[in-house]
């Protein structure tokens, strides 16, 4: 492993290298999202299952389920243990943020048998693919050779089901999937502090870059703190989802993601940065 | 019995394996956590931090242990354990993505009993997780920068490239650390199925026990000692086998008018 490898994060912290010559024209944010609140679409959250009780959640919670392994082999049952380490409240606090009337869906994945991780991941994405979730939030990622045809399976599943995945990468840019599939929407961190500044990355395999640095996030036990990772970027992205299918039911997953990168907050080529972006890091 | 010399001579022959194993695992051991506390070490002093940690997982119970720390609050983390289903390393052990919390020292929920063990309650922490090929290892810790109270990207990705050499050191030494599930594998492949695993964990753990038993024996000192020329040059390195081998000498034939 080479220690010189950038950060999957690394484009976003230079705005003059994504700058576009081309992009389509005639779609707004206005047009994408204005006016609308996220209503009638379904979010699903595959993650350390969220505290239907945190005020930030404001009970938009409407459904909890965990994947327990039974000998090795996953089953979903309802799930009442709260967020076993607050990340998946933060997520689902993020998307609110964006997207305040959005139905929630707690899919935990995360729980005591660390062994069968891969599998209970791919079981949970399997549930929320046939459960009718327009949206899954996804912070995990698995390196297992083994799992990649299970979740390259999944994964087109769900593109051609139109359900719209969206992945935070790695830190690291190794291989780890599903977020390096090139159907999901797989997001990374920029330290603008700014829940609606979206950038779209022209070289992927990571497409989008959303707030990820000190971000104030709702946490554990009705808590809240601050935080910094490609994990809380990626719900930032999944709330400006929520709000394009909730305002355009039945767009295909390549459609919405042509509509964030219309509306991105990329330079164009030629023309002048605004001030004070270039230097950011 | 045919059978009977078989079995001892299949036994004489893991004992060798387990044996050599062991031996390169002692030789190894101490470059792994010299390697490590660099890499600590070299952590807090860049990041000018109170404190940076590694914590690898080990199996049986599933735990998180933390291995190695550097900086002025770093000591007391040494030793401690915990749940891999708990807190910022469990959640950055469990999931791969990495993280950093700001103002956590102001939230009393947050990680308490785990900080207070450690004598030092911080008010940040940045977490990356150490992945090899398979998954995560272990995790990196660095709390508290005191040019700042929190972590930026670019923080994040130095942190990333040090938990990548962290993970390489930890990669090159895993097989001599598990000599224990190495023999199991291999015993339970030959076996085919004939074996129970009771029997295998049995016939393992004699093997390893007999290895470990006495660790302050006159044959493990010497282990430490040979560990401990790494450092000389070639000159001093050929006069210490020129001085071995004479005393080998003088043990064989010494072995011999017994």
């Amino acid at each position: 492993m080479s220690g010189l490898d950038l950060a999957w994060s690394e484009p976003f912290s230079n705005i003059s290298g994504l700058a576009r010559r081309m992009r389509l024209r005639g779609i707004s944010r206005d047009w994408a999202w204005g006016g609308s609140t996220g209503a009638g679409v379904r979010v699903g959250i595959v993650d350390s299952g969220l505290e239907t009780d945190h005020p930030r959640l404001a009970g938009r919670v409407v459904q909890s389920v965990a994947v327990e392994l039974l000998d090795g082999d996953p089953r979903i049952v309802p799930d009442e243990s709260g967020d076993l380490y607050g990340h998946a409240t933060a997520c689902g606090g993020i998307i609110l943020g964006l997207a305040p009337d959005v139905e929630l869906v707690s899919i935990r994945v995360l729980g005591a048998d660390l062994r069968g991780k891969g599998t209970a991941f791919a079981a949970g994405l399997e549930w929320a693919i046939d459960h009718g979730i327009d949206v899954l939030n996804l912070s995990l990622s698995s390196k297992s050779e083994a799992l990649f045809p299970v979740f390259h399976d999944l994964v087109d599943r769900a593109y051609f089901k139109g359900t719209v995945l969206v992945s935070a990468a790695n830190n690291v840019p190794a291989e780890s999937y599903p977020s390096l599939f090139s159907s999901v929407f797989s997001v990374a961190a920029h330290g603008e502090p700014d829940p609606w500044r979206l950038y779209y990355n022209p070289a992927p395999p990571v497409e989008f870059g959303a707030w990820g640095v000190d971000v104030p996030i709702a946490w554990k036990d009705g808590g809240s703190t601050v935080a910094t990772g490609n994990s809380f970027a990626a719900p930032h992205v999944a709330g400006m989802v929520a709000l394009i299918l909730s305002k355009h039911p039945g767009l295909a997953p390549f459609e919405v993601k042509a509509v964030l990168a219309a509306v991105a907050d990329n330079p164009r080529r030629g023309a002048p940065l605004p001030s004070g972006l270039a230097e950011r890091g | 019995m045919v059978v009977d010399d078989d079995l001892t001579a299949a036994l004489t022959a893991l004992r060798a394996v387990g044996r050599r194993s062991s031996v390169a695992r002692r030789l190894q051991g101490g470059v792994e956590q010299r390697l490590l506390q660099s890499i600590v070490d070299a952590t807090a002093s860049l990041f000018d931090a109170e404190a940076s940690s590694i914590a690898l997982f080990e199996p049986d119970p599933d735990r998180l242990e933390f291995r190695v720390a550097a900086g002025a609050h770093g000591a007391g983390a040494v030793g401690l354990q915990v749940k891999p289903t708990e807190g910022i390393a469990g959640f950055v052990f469990s999931t791969g993505q990495a993280l950093a919390l700001t103002d956590v020292g102001s939230d009393p929920r947050f990680d308490l009993k785990a900080a207070e063990r450690t004598g030092y309650v911080p008010r940040s922490v940045a977490a990356v997780p150490l992945l090899d090929d398979e998954g995560s290892v272990g995790v990196l810790q660095v709390l508290d920068k005191r040019s700042s109270p929190s972590f930026s990207l670019r923080d994040m990705e130095l942190l990333a490239i040090f938990a990548s050499q962290a993970t390489t050191a930890i990669t090159a030494t895993r097989v001599q650390r598990d000599t224990g599930r190495l023999l199991g594998e291999v015993l339970r492949e030959m076996a085919d199925g004939a074996m129970t695993d009771a029997h295998i964990e049995a016939l393992v753990s004699d093997v390893t026990r007999t290895l470990d038993d006495h660790p302050e024996s006159p044959f493990w000192r010497l282990v430490d000692h040979v560990a401990s020329l790494r450092g000389l040059g070639e000159r001093d390195l050929t006069l210490v086998g020129d001085i071995l081998e004479v005393v080998a000498r003088h043990a064989q034939r010494a072995r011999r008018r017994a």
